[in-house]
């Protein structure tokens, strides 16, 4: 999916004032510099694509994500706010919440998440002052 | 404050989108001259530092221009044997450079405090103000660096001092505020020197009723 | 009164199911709490029941329980992105429906701890009040109300808007020797994702004015 026609202004608002807290509270204190950020991304629909793709197709070592309240929130977002999401991804998220009982949170997800938030604070970081 | 990896204490500082400053506290490894080799995500080979930060003539950090917004892939070694390898955004780090051209514009019992906005979003743009009665400063953040302050006393002399802080969403927990500006005195509405500092003993009175 | 009014009523003979609804955010640890009644309160809602669907974290309806006149949820569920449906039933039939976004029916929880301290060097009243939001996550930013008045001014009240908690009120500004009620209500910023209603008033906090100096002198 080609996140370029989001209203990314609308998802930075979303992610700063509900996901955010999410993926903190999924931390759980772990600071996300306690590992190593590798996943890198540098326009705003470079980010998002990055981040759909490790919210909802997670590593080896980290069975799911799509259950957690920051990917139930990432979902609600893109199928808000941009164009044919939701009909391009049904596919993938109702798969992936069939399997989405609350998994364990093991250090792979966690870094996983940490990832995220490196990604999503690249997002936030690509807005100008108007 | 530092980080701790490993065995060495490093500490990370991108300061106002400019250059990059790794040091590190090598005192598990005395005498000893580490190596610095780093590289940007958007390069793929490791170089190493041309520009060493000696103490005792040794090397304890490294500078590097950075203007890009990018993950920094370092590695700290002894020798050929990496003592630390490490991968971060340089924006977790950032220290934004103090606010500058700040402006009063005065309107009866207001001041509005006004300076450039650093080019992105993602800051909040914090001014403290104080007479000589208060005995600390208080605090107004705004998202640009537009600040009014209401309430003031044109009769009363007042100090203000202004800072950029990031936002955690954007720029993570360890990130720095910028020090603060100089702090610049009003009385009346006019620039002053400084306020006279008679810091009144406090005849506090509560009403209870 | 902090309720959401229905913008598209149906037709006259269901006027008389319109409802409104406010919501208050992490009212209870991180439970959340929506709250809807009737807007004609001699309706007869015995048999009535409303439920919420839509922008529900793992599940898609929630049933409202019911006290007295008012519709009551505590949840965590709230997705807090996108528009929900409430709806009025019937059993299992809905008698009208109104969609809501919980994020914009926000009404802050009240204000507390109202003091003032007068500063005599200073010939001003330093007001200081406390509000649970700041230790919240979401509904963080407000804007206060400050309302005061002199109590023989029953409705003379002065307001003062502001988002911090502490606010300087200049002696030269009231009554010498006077008797004034002070109070204060918040409401969410402004332009921020949270939007909704006034809160209610906090206690209010009453102090005396001091007789000016001239005064003093003469004595």
């Amino acid at each position: 999916y080609n996140f370029t026609n989001c209203d990314f202004e609308k998802i930075k608002q979303k992610y700063q004032k509900t996901i955010y807290d999410d993926l903190k509270e999924y931390m759980n204190g772990t600071r996300s510099t306690q590992f190593n950020s590798t996943v890198s991304c540098n326009n705003r629909a470079d980010c998002l694509a990055a981040i759909e793709r490790l919210t909802f197709r997670p590593p080896r070592g980290c069975a799911s994500l799509a259950g957690e309240a920051f990917a139930l929130r990432t979902d609600a977002t893109f199928t808000l706010q941009c164009p044919g999401y939701s009909s391009a991804q049904i596919h993938n998220t109702q798969a992936a919440k069939k399997r989405k009982k609350r998994e364990v949170t093991t250090n792979k997800c966690l870094e996983q998440v940490s990832q995220l938030l490196g990604l999503w604070g690249r997002f936030c970081r690509t807005f100008r002052k108007q | 404050g530092g980080r701790i990896w490993g065995v060495l204490q490093v500490q990370i500082i991108w300061f106002n989108f400019e250059t990059v400053q790794v040091t590190w506290n090598a005192s598990e490894y005395p005498g000893t001259n580490l190596t610095f080799l780093y590289r940007f995500d958007s390069g793929d080979t490791y170089d190493q530092c041309t520009n060493y930060i000696l103490q005792h003539d040794l090397t304890a950090g490294c500078t590097l221009d950075a203007e890009q917004d990018e993950i920094l892939y370092f590695s700290i070694e002894n020798g050929t044997h990496p003592l630390l390898t490490q991968s971060h955004w340089i924006s977790y780090y950032l220290k934004p450079g103090s606010p500058r051209d700040l402006s009063f514009l005065w309107q009866q019992e207001a001041v509005t405090v006004t300076c450039p906005d650093l080019l992105y979003d993602g800051f909040l743009y914090e001014v403290q103000h104080r007479s000589t009665f208060d005995t600390s400063w208080q605090s107004q953040e705004e998202e640009t660096c537009n600040v009014t302050i209401e309430g003031l006393d044109t009769e009363k002399c007042y100090c203000f001092r202004a800072r950029v802080k990031t936002t955690e969403s954007s720029y993570g927990p360890d990130a720095y505020p910028s020090d603060w500006s100089e702090v610049t005195c009003w009385h009346g509405g006019q620039p002053t020197d400084l306020c006279p500092d008679k810091l009144l003993h406090p005849k506090f009175t509560r009403f209870i009723l | 009164s902090g309720y959401a009014q229905n913008g598209d009523l149906e037709d006259a003979e269901l006027d008389d199911y319109s409802f409104s609804c406010y919501s208050q955010l992490e009212v209870n640890g991180s439970h959340h709490s929506l709250t809807c009644a009737f807007d004609d309160p001699d309706i007869n809602s015995t048999n009535l029941e409303l439920e919420i669907c839509g922008a529900l974290l793992e599940i898609n309806c929630l049933n409202f329980s019911k006290l007295q006149e008012v519709y009551y949820i505590k949840t965590k569920k709230f997705l807090l992105i996108g528009d929900s449906e409430i709806c009025v039933k019937l059993g299992e039939k809905s008698i009208t429906c109104k969609k809501m976004n919980i994020v914009k029916i926000v009404k802050p929880e009240a204000p507390f701890n109202v003091s003032v301290i007068y500063r005599e060097g200073a010939n001003d009243f330093v007001v200081t009040f406390n509000t649970s939001h700041l230790q919240k996550k979401y509904v963080k930013n407000l804007m206060h109300d400050v309302a005061y008045r002199q109590e023989k001014d029953e409705n003379n009240w002065m307001h003062v808007n502001l988002s911090g908690t502490k606010l300087t009120l200049l002696q030269r500004k009231l009554q010498d020797d006077a008797m004034y009620e002070i109070k204060v209500r918040s409401i969410p910023y402004s332009s921020d994702y949270f939007e909704g209603f006034w809160s209610e008033w906090s206690p209010s906090y009453h102090f005396r004015t001091p007789e000016t100096k001239r005064a003093e002198e003469m004595d």
